[in-house]
């Protein structure tokens, strides 16, 4: 088993259930937001999923906590998969995530008239839910740096 | 007065044990009691402990609750106050930049001290650059 399938099989996880007063719509929307901005996955409609680190661990604390005084009811678990190799198809769903975005900015960075500091923007708040660092990202990380100062 | 919190402190707690001992409580005390406690701490002031007055509440840092509770007005702690709800709430908009920066080597502060009375006096030194910075820009 090479370094990678070990440590793929042992990721630690968090997981977040709550459920929310139907009214007023808005802490619905505001709680879905947070958790697509953190990066989180939504398993079969059902738990958001994120890896365990120091930085999530503490958001999803916080998203607990407010959902409760939000006057809902939330419950967050740290787990690990029983089958390994279920790690792998949740990892791969993450990186999908994040490949999407890269994928589209990489379309568009070669085109003229382009934004470089929009794209830049929007690669950095990729990679910050980029957990299993996708290689895409990296690509267009250097794509971006080899722009710099590009004059046509 | 003695003042709790979860150990291992981040950007959020810094802040807060900076803003306490500058601006609400010159003599405060700080114990750290390990994450997760069942019950809030009651010889103590609790903070960024889920459940307390001086915690995470609206989508605003400890820092912007200790802030706002002391009614301290001071435009350079609001701009702190920003930058610490940038750095360790999940916002949608954001419009300092320095807030990523500051998470990271206040997490780097914590890794290289003994412990969390350590990282607390190295953090402070941060602290205090950074309102002396932000005052000095904010005069011209």
């Amino acid at each position: 088993m090479n370094v990678t399938a070990v440590t793929l099989c042992m990721t630690d996880w968090l997981l977040l259930h709550y459920k929310l007063p139907t009214k007023p719509s808005a802490l619905r929307v505001y709680t879905w937001r947070k958790l697509k901005r953190l990066g989180a996955v939504l398993l079969h409609d059902a738990v958001w999923v994120l890896p365990d680190l120091p930085r999530t661990a503490e958001q999803f604390q916080w998203l607990t906590a407010a959902i409760e005084e939000m006057g809902g009811n939330a419950f967050y678990w740290k787990a690990n998969t029983v089958l390994g190799e279920q790690d792998e198809s949740i990892i791969q769903q993450f990186n999908e995530q994040v490949d999407v975005i890269y994928s589209n900015l990489l379309k568009r960075i070669d085109k003229p008239r382009i934004d470089l500091q929009e794209i830049s923007q929007q690669y950095q708040q990729a990679a910050a839910m980029d957990f299993f660092h996708s290689k895409l990202g990296n690509v267009l990380r250097e794509k971006l740096l080899s722009k710099r100062g590009e004059i046509s | 007065m003695k003042w709790v919190t979860w150990e291992n402190i981040g950007v959020d707690r810094m802040a807060c044990g900076w803003l306490i001992r500058r601006w609400v409580d010159p003599n405060a005390e700080f114990s750290f009691i390990p994450r997760a406690e069942k019950v809030l701490p009651k010889n103590g002031e609790p903070f960024d402990i889920p459940g307390a007055r001086y915690s995470h509440h609206g989508g605003h840092c400890t820092f912007y609750a200790i802030v706002r509770e002391n009614k301290i007005e001071d435009p350079i702690l609001a701009r702190i106050a920003q930058i610490v709800d940038e750095a360790d709430e999940i916002q949608e908009i954001t419009v300092e930049p320095a807030a990523l920066g500051l998470d990271l080597i206040c997490r780097g502060i914590r890794q290289i001290s003994n412990d969390d009375y350590g990282a607390m006096e190295r953090g402070s030194l941060i602290y205090d650059a950074l309102y002396a910075q932000l005052k000095l820009d904010s005069v011209k």
